[in-house]
């Protein structure tokens, strides 16, 4: 970079120039604003280049990635370059369809593959690979001050996206408890929230629900004036995705589990106590009298999709599909965000959450110098960047959501964002108890809900039969 | 000779635009959504009438794709050669090793044959995902993972129990008398194949091509799991525009029309051999 630059760009960091008076400034020098953003972050990284650590001590080594297409993947990509001249390694990079890429991921994990050094995965994915020896404890690294710079600063990963990603790898053991392994470190999460046509609303005279009741009417009433669309939009596919969003989100926050762990370490079905029964009655009447004419079939792109095309009019899923579909689609702009808490009693929405983070293979023969990369790009620097200029959204660091730059952004497209999260966020973590049948028993419970809004079984004995279904499955696997 | 009354006329006609409107309507309007942007083709109700745009060709053509999140990088161009690379020389390979085989199982009875004939189509019957893990962890220490060499060995389990089998009843639907009457006048076995099983089987060969071809075409899993992102197939390739930032359907559809063309080309030229292949041995007045 020549001086002049470098110089509008420290200004920069220091505040003394505005970061539209910055990108003006380069693009007279000749640069687009996708590379002036590249050269912010190289300013800090030569920062953190300073920060006493021996970021140099694997120059020339190649580390090898696996990557999922995502924006996120996309953050990570733009910004290698500063990593590379911070080390002087090598990054090489697959980049797989998501619709595929965890098959992609269990092939090379359980084949015992060497190819891959880190990759990125979900937490839930973590409860297989982390008991399996597929991938490595984080925390030895993580607190080894040898080989974790000072500035990492792992406190200011939010707890409970920090605690979601650690497990003791014992049935039913709570996440983040004191013996867990960190078996991931999140580079972005989702929360489920409401997102919401503001127009459909205004012209409706609706206002924002705030429990599941209002949420129920307010589906059916935005239905009756949508002309030919649907009032509400939630996954409905027989999938364990489709439990995870907004429906758990509300289930946990009248303080219902999806199963019970005793003192001893057993478990058993926690789904058919009178709260839940309830909850799951008004979901059902929800989907059956507001919900997609085909919601069995729908997944995160048909609720996302639906929103954005105005054929839907709001979604309970997660906030960062409403972000990605106010922009680019028939509804940008139109689109607001609201957090929601479906018990009228409690203090504050509880959403479950999705944390896309990285994993180091158990397999990798180059594990020091991918722990260089792992806490570069779990790192503050990169998730700022991330934020700031690309489309890292939920970061998972306290100190980016405190970034005036990152929440004007926000602001000033996403209506609703930045306190949706500040109210959120406290209460976000993963609601679901780790377990080895969490897929096969999370899916049951989709197709329970399937049956109960085709109106195949009742509310009551659905739930009744999934939970003697669950506590024989957990039987036979010797867990409950 | 029998007449066909005008009502058996009109209802067959009508029967054949029916069947020949369930087929094609699915492809039309994938072929219509591929000059359509995504705000057009979600549009409620859809309709036939829009603004025509090059737009989705030109992404996959120049690899940028405009999103709602922002400029992507595709290589839909590369795995559409990718496909074509690892099908055709698959199907090349295949048909070198399978129509002597085919041959033998067909003319040669020899001990065991019927046993090693099933052995090999049985390959067919194990699910893929079945023999991959142990395949990878083989390719791994043969260096055969990620090399196209690897995978053209590896769609031979496509391939060549398909033209073996199929090649074989062509071989064995041609009198032997002709080829005794060639080696009686002095020609070698191996002449006998080439100058006349060959040339007579040709049809069932370009018929077991053609379908061996589609066949490795849309194969999915193998190259999934033993190769990296740069020697993926179309099929995997396709899935790049199903994104956490919504389903670009215009990209989609304009990959689709892409990617069937070159098999589409191949059996329109094959079109005759396949009809004269399939009629092979019928028996005619």
């Amino acid at each position: 970079m020549y001086d002049k630059e470098k110089k509008l760009v420290d200004a920069y960091l220091r505040g003394t120039v505005s970061r539209r008076s910055m990108i003006k400034g380069l693009g007279a020098m000749g640069m687009t604003a996708a590379t002036a953003s590249v050269l912010v972050n190289a300013s800090a990284t030569r920062a953190l280049a300073q920060n006493g650590f021996d970021w140099k001590k694997h120059s020339g080594q190649t580390v090898k990635l696996l990557l999922n297409k995502h924006p996120y993947a996309d953050a990570l990509i733009a910004n290698l370059d500063n990593f590379k001249e911070l080390t002087g390694m090598e990054v090489e990079y697959d980049v797989f369809p998501e619709d595929v890429y965890f098959d992609k991921v269990t092939a090379a994990l359980s084949s015992g593959s060497s190819e891959y050094d880190a990759f990125m995965t979900g937490a839930y994915m973590t409860w297989t690979y982390g008991p399996a020896g597929w991938i490595d404890d984080l925390n030895e690294y993580i607190m080894d001050p040898a080989k974790t710079n000072p500035d990492y600063n792992w406190e200011d990963v939010l707890e409970g996206v920090r605690k979601s990603c650690a497990w003791n790898g014992r049935p039913g053991g709570a996440l983040g408890s004191e013996d867990a392994k960190q078996w991931c470190i999140p580079l972005a999460y989702e929360q489920n929230n409401l997102t919401y046509n503001k127009n459909v609303f205004e012209r409706a005279g609706l206002s924002v629900p705030t429990n599941i009741d209002e949420l129920v009417e307010t589906a059916a009433a935005a239905k009756a004036a949508m002309n030919g669309g649907y009032g509400i939009g939630v996954r409905g596919s027989r999938s364990w995705a489709t439990i995870h969003p907004g429906f758990l989100s509300g289930y946990a926050n009248f303080g219902q589990k999806d199963l019970n762990v005793s003192d001893d370490g057993l478990l058993s079905a926690a789904m058919n106590t009178d709260v839940s029964k309830d909850y799951h009655a008004k979901w059902v009447k929800m989907i059956q009298d507001s919900g997609a004419p085909d919601w069995s079939t729908h997944t995160w792109y048909q609720v996302g999709t639906d929103v954005g095309a105005g054929k839907s009019a709001m979604m309970f899923d997660a906030d960062i599909l409403g972000y990605f579909m106010n922009g680019g689609t028939a509804e940008a702009g139109n689109l607001a965000f609201a957090p929601f808490a479906a018990n009228p009693d409690a203090a504050a929405p509880t959403p479950n959450i999705w944390i896309w983070a990285m994993s180091m293979s158990s397999f990798s023969k180059n594990k020091d110098a991918t722990w260089y990369f792992m806490q570069w790009v779990t790192g503050p620097e990169h998730d700022l960047f991330g934020a700031r200029e690309m489309d890292l959204v939920n970061p998972a660091r306290s100190s980016v959501w405190a970034d005036e730059m990152f929440r004007d952004k926000l602001a000033a497209s996403y209506p609703g964002y930045v306190e949706m999260h500040d109210v959120s966020a406290p209460g976000a973590s993963i609601k679901f108890t780790a377990q080895p049948l969490f897929f096969d028993l999370t899916t049951e419970w989709a197709a329970t809900l399937q049956k109960m809004v085709a109106r195949e079984v009742p509310v009551d004995e659905g739930l009744d039969q999934l939970a003697a279904s669950v506590d024989a499955q957990l039987k036979d696997a010797g867990l409950g | 000779m029998r007449h066909t009354s005008t009502f058996e006329r009109v209802l067959r006609g009508t029967a054949i635009t029916l069947v020949i409107l369930f087929f094609m309507f699915p492809i039309f309007w994938i072929f219509l959504m591929s000059f359509q942007t995504n705000e057009t083709i979600l549009r409620v109700p859809p309709s036939v009438v829009f603004q025509p745009t090059f737009s989705n060709y030109a992404a996959l053509i120049t690899g940028k794709l405009e999103t709602a999140a922002g400029s992507l990088e595709i290589n839909f161009m590369r795995n559409l050669w990718n496909s074509l690379f690892l099908s055709t020389a698959s199907v090349a390979v295949g048909l070198l090793l399978g129509i002597p085989a085919a041959y033998a199982f067909g003319r040669l009875k020899f001990r065991g044959s019927e046993d090693i004939a099933f052995t090999l189509l049985s390959f067919r019957f194990a699910p893929p995902l079945l023999v991959l893990l142990p395949l990878t962890i083989y390719f791994q220490k043969l260096g055969l993972a990620d090399t196209y060499f690897g995978l053209i060995w590896v769609y031979q389990l496509i391939v060549l129990p398909l033209i073996l089998w199929i090649v074989r009843g062509y071989f064995e639907d041609i009198p032997a008398d002709i080829e005794y009457a060639y080696r009686i006048a002095g020609h070698s076995w191996f002449a006998t194949f080439r100058k006349v099983a060959l040339p007579l089987a040709g049809p069932g060969i370009a018929a077991a091509g053609l379908l061996a071809f589609i066949f490795a075409w849309n194969n999915f899993i193998f190259a999934l799991v033993l190769a990296s992102a740069d020697k993926q197939p179309v099929t995997v390739g396709a899935l790049a525009f199903v994104t956490a930032s919504g389903i670009q359907y215009g990209q989609v559809a304009a990959g689709i029309v892409l990617s069937i063309l070159p098999t589409f080309a191949l059996a329109l030229y094959a079109q005759r051999y396949l009809v004269e292949g399939l009629s092979l041995g019928a028996v005619k007045g």
